[in-house]
Formats: C-alpha cells, structure tokens, sequence
C-alpha cells in the first residue's frame, strides 16, 4: 500500500519535470542524436574525452603522449569529479612494494577476492585485464607526474586478502589529478575545458558511429535543480569533432536525485551522498540511446558508515569503520536493541539501517562505543569528531540515551548482553567477527561513551555502459562495439559485480583509461 | 590591462585618500566618465563593503562592457585578476593556511585552479564552496567569504 502512493506520487512528479524540461528544451524529449550531416563543427580533434576524472585523464593522456590532438570537456568548475576528492588508495596486485616486503600476490588472487565480495556477478574479463596491468599503469601514473607513497609495506584494505594498496603523497585523489591534468593541458594541441557540457554524441551520416559531441560552453551547473541534466538551459551550443573516438568517462550518478531513485525508491530525493554535485546519470543515458548496453544500472553501493550530521563523505565513516564498529554496537533508538552486525559488508548493514529508516526517516540508528574501540591512528578524527559535533561524547548510558530518546533501560540491557557475550567468548546473534579472544568487555561501562547518528549515503554505482577489454562500448543492436565510441571508468558497468571493493575503484578507473586511450 | 588597473589602482587609493582628508563632500562629486547609475540599480547590485568603501564604480569591473547596466555581464576570473594580480599570488597572500592544506586560494582537491565563483559573488552573499562536502569544518578552517 504505501509504497503504492509513493510510486504514484513519484510518477506525477516526474511527469511534471518530464514536461518542464520539455518546454524549456534544455534535453528534446524526442530528439535523436544529432548525424554530422544536420551540424556545423566549430573545432575538431582527433579525440574527445568527456569527463576530468581518473577515467578520463587516464585515456587523454595516453591518448596524448601517443601524440594525438585531446580535447577534455568537464561540466563542473572544477576539475577532477569524484576523483578529486577520493582518498587516493589505488590496489596494485602484485605490486613492486609486495615483492620488496615479501607479501605473495597474484592477478588470480585480486580476481576471487573481487569476485567474493562482488558475489561472484563480476564481468571476469575485466578483472583479468585490471590484474595483469595494473602495475604497468601505476607506473604510467607516476610518469604524467602523480605521487604515491611508495618504498613502505602496502596498506590492507578490507576484503583483500593481502596488502596490496598504495596510497596517495597526500592522500586524495588529487595527487593523481592535479598532475595529470597537466601532463595532458601541456601537450600541443591538446585542451581541458571545464563548465563545458556534454551533451549529445553526433553520428555518422548513416547513423553507425560516433564522430563528434556536441556541447555548451560557459556552462554552469546548478545542484539546486531537481535534475540539471533535465532542466539547466544554460550555455553556448558549440560542435566538436572527433576524428578517432570520442571516450566516456562520465563517472557515476550517486548525486543524480531522479535516476538513483528510480533504481532504488530508498534514496529519497533530498538525500545526501558521498560524491561531488556533479555525478549524475545524463551522459551515460546519452550513451544508452545510441545503443550502449546496459549492466548492473541499479547496485548502487551505499556506505553505511555515513552520519546525517555532516554533509558528503565526510569524519564520520573514518570514526565508524575504524572506530566504533569495531568493538561498538549499532542500536534502533526506538527499542535500544542491536539490529546488524556492524562489521558486515556495506551492502547488508545498509539494507539493515533501511528497514528502520523506512520505517520512520527520522529514526536514524545510533552508533555507541568507548575509547578503547578506536584505532590509534585516527586520534585526529576523534577530536575532529568531537570538535565538528558530528561525534558526541557523554559520561553515562543515561545521559546518551536521553540525547538520543532510547529507552534508556533497554539500551543497558543491550549491552550487557554484548559484553557478556564477547567476554564469554561465545558468538554473538550476528556473528561478529571483531570479538573473538577479548579479554575485556568491549564498551567499558565506566564511560564515556561515544554515539554517531548513521544514516546510508549512495557511494559508487557499480553499473553502467558494457565495454569490453578493449574499452569499446558495446552496442545491444549489434552486439559489436559502437565504432568511435570508447567508455572507462565509473560510468561502465560489471566489473565490480555487485560491490567494489575498497580501493579499487582507482585500479580500474586509470588500467581502462589508459586501455581507451591505447586503443582509440 | 594588468598594468593599466594597477595604476588605476593607485588612483583609487589617492582619490580615497584625498577623500579621507578633504572630508565627505567630495565623494558626492562623481568622476566625469562615470556611466549614471540609477539609485534603484545601485540598490538592486550592491557591491562587497570592501569595494564599496574604495568607490569602486560599476564600470571599474564591468569594463568595455558598455554603458547600458542591464547589458553588463559576468567578469570572470579575468575580472577579479586585473585589480588582484594572480592566483599566484593570491595564493601566497594566504600561505600561512597551507600548513593545514586549507588555504581556499591552493586547495588541497584543486590548487590555484578555482574559478572565484565558486566561493565569491560581487553583489550577493558569498557562498564557499568547500561548504558542500565540509559542512563542520570550514568555520574551523577560513573565515567568511569575504
Ligand atoms: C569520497 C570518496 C572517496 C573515495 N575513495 C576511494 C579510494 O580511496 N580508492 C578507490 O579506489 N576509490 C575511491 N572512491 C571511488 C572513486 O573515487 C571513483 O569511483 C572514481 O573517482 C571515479 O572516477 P571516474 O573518472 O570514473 O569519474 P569522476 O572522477 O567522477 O569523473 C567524471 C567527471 O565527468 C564529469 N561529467 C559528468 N557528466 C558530464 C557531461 N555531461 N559533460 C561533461 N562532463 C561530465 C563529472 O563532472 C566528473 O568530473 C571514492 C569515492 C568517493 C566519493
Ligand atoms: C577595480 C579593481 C578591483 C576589482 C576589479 C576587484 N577588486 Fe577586490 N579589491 C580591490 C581593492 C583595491 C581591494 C582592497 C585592497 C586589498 O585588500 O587587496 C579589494 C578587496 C577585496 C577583498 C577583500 C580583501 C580583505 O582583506 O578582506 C576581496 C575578497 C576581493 N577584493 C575580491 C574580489 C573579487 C572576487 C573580485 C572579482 C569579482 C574583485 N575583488 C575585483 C580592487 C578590486
Ligand atoms: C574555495 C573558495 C574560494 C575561492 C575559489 C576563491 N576564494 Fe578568495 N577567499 C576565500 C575565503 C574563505 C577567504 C577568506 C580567507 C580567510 O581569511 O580565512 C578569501 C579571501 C580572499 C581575499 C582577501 C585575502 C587576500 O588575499 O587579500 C581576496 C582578495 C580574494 N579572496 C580574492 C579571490 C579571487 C580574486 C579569487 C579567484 C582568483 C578567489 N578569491 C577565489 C574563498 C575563496
Ligand atoms: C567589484 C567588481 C564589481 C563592481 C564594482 C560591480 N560589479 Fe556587477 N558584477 C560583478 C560580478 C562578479 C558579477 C557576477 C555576479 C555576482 O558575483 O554577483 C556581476 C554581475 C552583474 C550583473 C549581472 C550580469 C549577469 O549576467 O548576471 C549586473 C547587471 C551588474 N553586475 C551590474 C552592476 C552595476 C549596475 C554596478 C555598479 C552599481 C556593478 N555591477 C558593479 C562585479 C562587479
Ligand atoms: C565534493 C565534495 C568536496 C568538496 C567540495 C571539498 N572537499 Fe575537501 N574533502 C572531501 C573528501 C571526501 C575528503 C576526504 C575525507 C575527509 O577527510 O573528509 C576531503 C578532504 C579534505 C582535506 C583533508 C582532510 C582534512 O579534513 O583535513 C582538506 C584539508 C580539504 N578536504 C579541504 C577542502 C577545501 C579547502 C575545499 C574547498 C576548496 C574542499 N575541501 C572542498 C570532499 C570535498
């Protein structure tokens, strides 16, 4: 029943934007993409690379160092979409540091922990090419001028069986960014444009391939709209033309308020995410109307280590994951009990805090633990926690449930269960893993105590356009590649599976850029 | 237009200092190639304190863009640079933020290249943009754009 009204309301809705974006015709509701025979081009290069992300640098650079005329077109202001403000950890299977440090690693290895966590929908190909090349494209990397942390032992990321992740001098994603976008901008002939908007592949007279964009520049987007995408008219229109290729790499679409919700109804509009304004879904549909086949559209993967009280990614999955998931627990503030295990993987702990969500949006869980829970590490966090109020800290059981309006008795009850439990050593309702061979209670009754409001954001959206090992988009009319056109990145779809695997996004992001950029 | 603005420049800071010592009734003369300006358009585009107490004229940002207001468009980066040099040295003035990679003017995400509109509007509240993902953190980080 209810979801019934929701859906029908929805429907109106879009119905409304669907007819506003008509009538202001910033996207043609019936349009085609548009053949080279119906446009003038104002410039021409021999390739176009849409999007200023890893993907995307990745292609134009080696696009570039292969001597080729790139053109970079970025709707946002900034350069660098997701990328730019990722936390720069990039898994190198098989990397030279493992070897220095004596860790065993394979590609075969990289593959089943991939495949593990994708649960096993993973497009294999892909993973085997990320597998073989990622080294190679470390190195490439490192030549356009990006900085890691190199010479020290890998980082183990969760879900790794080894250590296999190089992080970032700084670590962001910036350090690979800024210094690609000048490698590329560098080259003759070559060209980034931001606040330039893609918007529609032009074809060949007889419809078959891909050989120009068109675009508006002096673009502004604007994260005020329902979808920008839709609605924003702003902007020159201007043709370029793509002599060789032109290559998607658009990202992903966690801040695309309409589309993410017509994949899962969850992610209410007004919902924040982790990602930049600007990761939507239009290039990608635009993709999808010339042919490009669809997988995976609606694993979107949401981190169920974010808090309502802080925009974006922000301190607060730092403070869980390394903190008060470890030893903590998670409760329902309407009955003070245990509802997940909090050292599931993202997906079942985000379906968990859904349930009660969609029960009341207001009843954010709460996560609880003491001191003790918090990694070394991330004593920073814990004061910047505390400073920014998106952590809260109180001397009694009773002075957080009152905060929070748990029932205080039962929320007591909860926790002595758990640490009588752990200390027996027994496994406790939902298997975690965290607790084995303590010898203390792992929340310290004598305080204080820690709490974070949780509440899922959308992250990484494993689907997209299907490419192959070559980077070529594959089109669901033919069931070849789409001549000219290329893809990389977060916007392709199946390699993943059903979930990304920390730090792997980069590996696959710059291995496939660079593999359109090759082949291109 | 560097060069020509950086005297101009020094032109306004004699003209407010002359005006400083002369008294107010001077600023009430305006120079004589000033395009008139309305009350209600100078009502309706406002200009920064910090603008506004140097006389700044609307033509001073909106050059070469004709005399009809209601014609006259954004100045980009362009605009702001030819009065404040560069990013550079935009960037140097507020290097004491580097230490903590929170200097608006070198970000860590972006370095130097943000365009000034991101964070800063001439005739409405300013609005950082770092805001968006760092909701907690800014009012620790800078102060108000200005
Ligand atoms: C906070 C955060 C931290 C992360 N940390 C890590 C990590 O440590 N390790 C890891 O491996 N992964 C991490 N990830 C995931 C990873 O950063 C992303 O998957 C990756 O950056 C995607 O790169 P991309 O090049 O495909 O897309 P992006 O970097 O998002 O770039 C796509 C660009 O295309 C532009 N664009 C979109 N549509 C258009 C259009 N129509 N016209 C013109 N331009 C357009 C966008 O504005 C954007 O700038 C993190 C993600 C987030 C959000
Ligand atoms: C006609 C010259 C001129 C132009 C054009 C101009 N400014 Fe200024 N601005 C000044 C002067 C002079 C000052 C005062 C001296 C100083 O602090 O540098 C000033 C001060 C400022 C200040 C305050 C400095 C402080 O210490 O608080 C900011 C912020 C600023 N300008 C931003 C901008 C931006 C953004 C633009 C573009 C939209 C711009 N300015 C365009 C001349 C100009
Ligand atoms: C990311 C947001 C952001 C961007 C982009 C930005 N500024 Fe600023 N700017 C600020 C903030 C915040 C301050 C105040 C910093 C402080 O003192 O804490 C500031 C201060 C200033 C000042 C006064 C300090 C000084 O150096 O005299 C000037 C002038 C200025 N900005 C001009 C510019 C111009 C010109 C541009 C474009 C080239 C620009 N800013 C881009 C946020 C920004
Ligand atoms: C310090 C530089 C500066 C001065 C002086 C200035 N402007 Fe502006 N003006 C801007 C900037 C920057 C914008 C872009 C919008 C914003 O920042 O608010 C703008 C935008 C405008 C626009 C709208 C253009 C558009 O396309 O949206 C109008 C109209 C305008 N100004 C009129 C005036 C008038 C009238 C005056 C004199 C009373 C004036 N401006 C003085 C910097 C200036
Ligand atoms: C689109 C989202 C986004 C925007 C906009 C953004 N950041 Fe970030 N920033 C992040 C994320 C995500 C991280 C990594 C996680 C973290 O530490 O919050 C980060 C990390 C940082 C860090 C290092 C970690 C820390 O907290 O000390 C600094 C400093 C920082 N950003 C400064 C800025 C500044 C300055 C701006 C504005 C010029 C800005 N950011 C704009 C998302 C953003």
């Amino acid at each position: 029943m209810k979801q019934e009204t929701v859906s029908r309301r929805d429907a109106l809705k879009l119905g409304a934007l669907g007819l506003a974006g008509a009538m202001m015709a910033a996207t043609n509701a019936m349009a085609a993409a548009p053949k080279e025979t119906e446009v003038k081009f104002d410039e021409e290069y021999d390739v176009i690379v849409i999007g200023s992300g890893f993907a995307g640098l990745a292609a134009a650079s080696k696009a570039a160092e292969r001597g080729l005329k790139v053109l970079i077109l970025e709707k946002m202001g900034r350069v660098g979409g997701n990328s730019v403000i990722n936390g720069g950890a990039f898994a190198v299977p098989n990397n030279r540091d493992q070897q220095q440090f004596g860790i065993k690693d394979s590609a075969d290895l990289f593959i089943k922990d991939a495949l593990k966590a994708g649960l096993g929908i993973n497009h294999v190909e892909m993973l085997e090419v990320i597998g073989k090349r990622a080294q190679e494209t470390f190195d490439f990397a490192v030549k356009c001028g990006a900085k890691f942390q190199t010479g020290k032992k890998p980082t183990w990321f969760g879900g790794h069986s080894v250590a296999r992740t190089i992080v970032t001098e700084n670590m962001s994603g910036s350090a690979i960014i800024q210094p690609m976008a000048a490698f590329v901008e560098k080259l003759p002939g070559c060209k980034l444009m931001t606040r330039t908007k893609f918007d529609d592949f032009v074809m060949s007279a007889d419809g078959e391939s891909v050989v120009g964009v068109a675009a508006r520049e002096n673009y502004r987007f604007n994260k005020k709209l329902l979808s920008d995408d839709m609605e924003n008219t702003g902007g020159t229109k201007k043709f370029f033309k793509a002599r060789k290729g032109v290559i998607l790499a658009s990202g992903g679409f966690s801040m695309d308020k309409v589309y993410r919700k017509l994949q899962d109804p969850r992610i209410a509009e007004d919902q924040d995410a982790t990602n930049h304004d600007g990761a939507t879904a239009g290039a990608m549909l635009k993709a999808f109307q010339i042919g490009a086949l669809p997988v995976h559209i609606d694993w979107i993967q949401q981190g169920p280590w974010a808090s309502p009280d802080e925009r974006g990614f922000g301190v607060a999955p730092l403070l869980t994951q390394q903190g008060l998931f470890v030893l903590g627990v998670a409760v329902d503030v309407r009955n003070g009990k245990r509802f997940m295990n909090e050292m599931a993987d993202r997906k079942t702990r985000a379906d968990a805090e859904y349930v009660i969500l969609r029960e009341d949006p207001k009843a954010n869980p709460v996560a609880i633990g003491t001191e003790k829970t918090f990694a070394p590490q991330i004593a920073h966090a814990v004061e910047k926690g505390l400073q920014t109020g998106v952590m809260k800290k109180f001397d009694t059981l009773d002075a957080l449930a009152a905060n929070y309006k748990i029932p205080a008795a039962a929320l007591k009850e909860t926790i002595k269960v758990y640490n009588e439990t752990a200390m027996a050593g027994k496994e406790d309702e939902f298997k975690k893993q965290t607790l084995k061979n303590l010898k203390e209670a792992p929340i310290d009754m004598k305080g204080p105590f820690y709490a974070i409001r949780l509440q899922p954001k959308p992250h990484h959206t494993m689907g997209g356009v299907k490419i192959n090992t070559k980077a070529q988009v594959i089109s669901g009319n033919t069931g070849k590649p789409i001549p000219g056109l290329f893809a990389a990145g977060e916007v392709t779809g199946g390699t993943h599976g059903a979930s990304r695997l920390g730090s792997c996004a980069i590996a696959d992001c710059l291995v496939f850029g660079m593999v359109a950029g090759e082949n291109v | 237009m560097c060069n020509k603005k950086t005297l101009y420049l020094v032109g306004v800071f004699l003209f407010f200092n002359a005006m400083y010592l002369i008294g107010s009734e001077v600023s009430k003369t305006p120079p004589a190639q000033e395009v008139a300006v309305s009350a209600e358009l100078q009502e309706k585009f406002p200009l920064k304190n910090h603008h506004a107490k140097l006389s700044l004229k609307c033509a001073d940002c909106h050059e070469g863009q004709g005399d009809e207001p209601e014609n006259f468009q954004m100045i980009g980066d362009e605009g702001c640079l030819s009065c404040h040099k560069s990013k550079q040295y935009l960037a140097d003035r507020l290097k004491f933020m580097d230490v903590l990679h929170v200097n608006p003017h070198n970000s860590i995400h972006d370095g130097q290249r943000l365009y000034c509109d991101e964070c800063h509007f001439e005739h409405q509240k300013s609005e950082n943009m770092c805001l968006n993902c760092h909701s907690n953190d800014v009012k620790i980080w800078m102060k108000d754009t200005p």
